[in-house]
């Protein structure tokens, strides 16, 4: 029963801000209490998944979450839960650059942030591909009034491209969907449950090879867009850099690996048929390119904004590396996720406090944030070096792990790429931030917190990016071991 | 029908469907790419009714009853709508010119003969011939998505892929299991509305739907 009602509650608070007035403060306020809830369930959810291996619901097991699911589902409402409690106020003083942000803004505004969380929900949970496609998809959707939520010229371009590349890449990702399915019925049968990914993996040693190969170029191009692996990179840092800080937190920390998890699901089904070399190689080829191409882009960066966005094209690139690097690798990879949508939904959430309080997205107007405001400053700037990949934090330990297992998969060479990708990545970011917490703040930049009902949140943040970084807890680390199974075997 | 005439019309609405594709890239007014998307999604469903016959799957009668309905009668009427509302008439200066751009999609259609090979060789379908027009269908759609400047040709290039991928699951599998057989039309017509939407704030904001002047945000 914990399935359905963990994918209810996004949508009992959804019902909730349709029908309240939208500015009511029991909207912000219940709205984050569920999202609060939704994390615990999670939180049972997986400590269930360690104990019996699986939860399944509904006819042929509609519904259905291993460890692997579990972890998602951790990552999805943690990053929903901290960021709507964190963003209770986010729209509140706001103004568009077409007029004020009005009350049928704000409703519209709530309503799809939970139905946003919904969606990569029912991604995760679902047990149909078929479904699972459609619940990504449904993500753009949800997504693209989000992002343009503020009307300025640049947020309408950014939530076009958005949309139009989104829904493209999630279109190629049903060609390949299809031409699965399309296998399995040519070998085994028109079943009412042929999707269900428990039944393909089940049969996938006796499908077609080629069919399948081919099926996961298609899904790898079309949840790598969503997932903004390179080249089809260029929507995020349109689209992260002009939405809210909240739904940029959760578009950055979950949505990407939600869109990820669809191509490990695949994953696990073409390495049944054709052996994890095929897949292994595809991943390794776009992740190197993806951390090449966001390291060669940071470089130049003059928004704090969109670098936060070509780091989370770096990481997801870090992610696919990791997983094509056998189990231990892919240990790796799935840390790195957790410990990115840790740090990165911080980073966004803190931008934008200093957005709300320097009025610009460019590096070179944020002076003397630690004077000016020194939580969040000083919170924004531990995220910062916790992405970065210093230790103590989590992030420094996945990715000294993902090396490891890379020079012990026999990649020397990709290893070393991607190694020397992410000191230039480490260097620029110092480089950019390096000015930011001193020197004298504009005058015109009120003093104090501008909101300081969005600090407390955070600190889920921190536990996680310094429990991943120091002792990984045990429950967490069996969960880890069992969902690199789930993938690997 | 005997299985040979199955076989024919099956590949020839196929082929037919492509071709309507391949109309958008040699005409230049909107109001012909939209009469063009409208003609294809109604060969489109000619193919549905040909294999529902063909199969004797009435499953597929009420889908092509659904894709008549959105694709057919509702798609185009909004987009006729919008374009009315923004005003644009013609697109005018593509990237990519009229004669390239057929050759490119000579090109497309050898390169999904090429692709779907393996797809073909699989299927024991009276239908496989029609495989790889359906891919083609599908990369000549990413074609006018690259390729044209207007906003509206962008969302007609993207319903064009969309047919393409649809034809290609009718062809190869009678379509896919209901549930998410409704499940992607309802994403596919949510995703139009939102699109059509998203067109008249390009217009009303930047007073062009020329999204080659949407170039604000770079790195």
């Amino acid at each position: 029963m914990i399935l359905p009602i963990l994918l209810v509650l996004p949508l009992l608070a959804a019902a909730m801000a349709l029908l309240r007035k939208p500015d009511h403060p029991l909207v912000a306020r219940a709205g984050a209490a569920l999202s609060g809830v939704t994390f615990a369930l999670a939180l049972v959810l997986a400590r269930r998944c360690l104990t019996r291996g699986a939860v399944a619901f509904g006819p042929g097991a509609f519904l259905r979450a291993d460890s692997l699911s579990a972890i998602l589902t951790l990552i999805v409402s943690g990053v929903a839960c901290v960021s709507i409690g964190s963003g209770v106020n986010a729209l509140r003083h706001g103004t568009g650059e077409n007029g004020p942000i009005d009350d049928a803004l704000r409703r519209r505004y709530h309503v799809l942030t939970h139905l946003f969380v919904f969606t990569m929900l029912l991604a995760v949970l679902a047990n149909n591909v078929g479904v699972m496609w459609v619940a990504v998809e449904a993500t753009t959707i949800t997504t693209a009034f989000l992002v343009g939520v503020r009307r300025s010229k640049a947020a309408l371009e950014a939530s076009w491209k958005y949309i139009l590349i989104g829904s493209v890449g999630i279109a190629l990702a049903f060609l390949g969907t299809v031409l699965g399915y399309f296998n399995f019925v040519q070998r085994v049968g028109q079943t009412p449950y042929a999707l269900h990914w428990t039944v393909l993996k089940g049969v996938a040693a006796g499908l077609d090879g080629d069919v399948l190969r081919l099926a996961f170029v298609f899904i790898l191009i079309g949840y790598g867009t969503k997932a903004g692996l390179a080249p089809m990179h260029t929507w995020l840092p349109d689209a992260h850099s002009e939405a809210p800080a909240p739904i940029s937190a959760m578009m950055s920390g979950s949505l990407l690996a939600v869109a990820l998890y669809a191509i490990l699901r695949w994953k696990t089904v073409v390495d049944a048929c054709v052996g994890h070399a095929f897949t292994d190689r595809m991943l390794l080829l776009i992740g190197t390119l993806t951390v090449t191409v966001a390291a060669t882009l940071l470089i130049r960066q003059a928004s704090y904004k969109r670098m936060l966005a070509y780091s989370s094209v770096e990481q997801m690139g870090l992610v696919c590396v990791g997983l094509a690097f056998g189990p231990a690798g892919t240990l790796a990879a799935l840390m790195l996720m957790i410990g990115h949508a840790a740090g990165k939904s911080m980073a966004f959430l803190l931008s934008g406090n200093l957005l709300a309080a320097y009025g610009s997205t460019r590096i070179a107007s944020v002076r003397g944030v630690l004077r000016v405001m020194p939580w969040s400053g000083g919170l924004f700037m531990i995220a910062i070096l916790a992405l970065m990949g210093l230790p103590p934090f989590g992030i420094f330990l996945s990715e000294m792990l993902l090396v490891r297992a890379g020079f012990l998969s026999g990649h020397p060479w990709a290893t070393g790429l991607v190694l020397a990708m992410v000191v230039v990545i480490f260097v620029s970011l110092l480089a950019h931030l390096q000015r930011l917490p001193y020197g004298e703040p504009p005058h015109e930049v009120p003093r104090g917190e501008p909101d300081r009902s969005s600090l407390p949140p955070l600190a889920l943040n921190l536990v996680v990016l310094l429990a991943l970084g120091l002792v990984v807890p045990a429950p967490l680390l069996r969960l880890l071991g069992r969902a690199v199974e789930v993938v690997s075997r | 029908m005997s299985a040979d005439l199955y076989t024919r019309l099956a590949t020839l609405a196929s082929s037919l469907v492509l071709l309507s594709g391949i109309a958008i890239l040699w005409r230049h007014s909107l109001q012909a790419y939209i009469a063009s998307f409208a003609r294809q999604s109604l060969l489109f469903v000619m193919a549905i009714l040909i294999v529902a016959v063909g199969e004797k799957d009435p499953r597929l009668y009420g889908m092509a009853l659904m894709v008549f309905a959105l694709k057919v009668v509702f798609i185009p009427r909004v987009l006729r709508r919008v374009q009315r509302h923004v005003g644009a008439e013609m697109e005018i200066h593509p990237y990519v010119n009229t004669p390239v751009s057929l050759a490119l999609a000579g090109v497309l259609t050898l390169l999904a003969y090429a692709v779907a090979q393996p797809v073909v060789a699989l299927s024991e379908a009276p239908t496989r011939g029609g495989i790889p027009l359906a891919l083609a269908v599908v990369f000549v759609g990413l074609l006018i998505l690259v390729s044209r400047r207007s906003a509206l040709t962008q969302i007609v290039g993207f319903l064009v892929l969309e047919n393409g991928i649809a034809l290609l699951a009718v062809l190869v599998t009678s379509g896919v299991p209901l549930i998410v057989e409704l499940g992607v039309f309802l994403d596919v017509l949510l995703g139009f509305l939102v699109m059509q939407v998203f067109v008249s704030r390009i217009r009303e904001t930047f007073d062009t739907i020329d999204v080659d002047r949407l170039r604000g945000l770079r790195h």
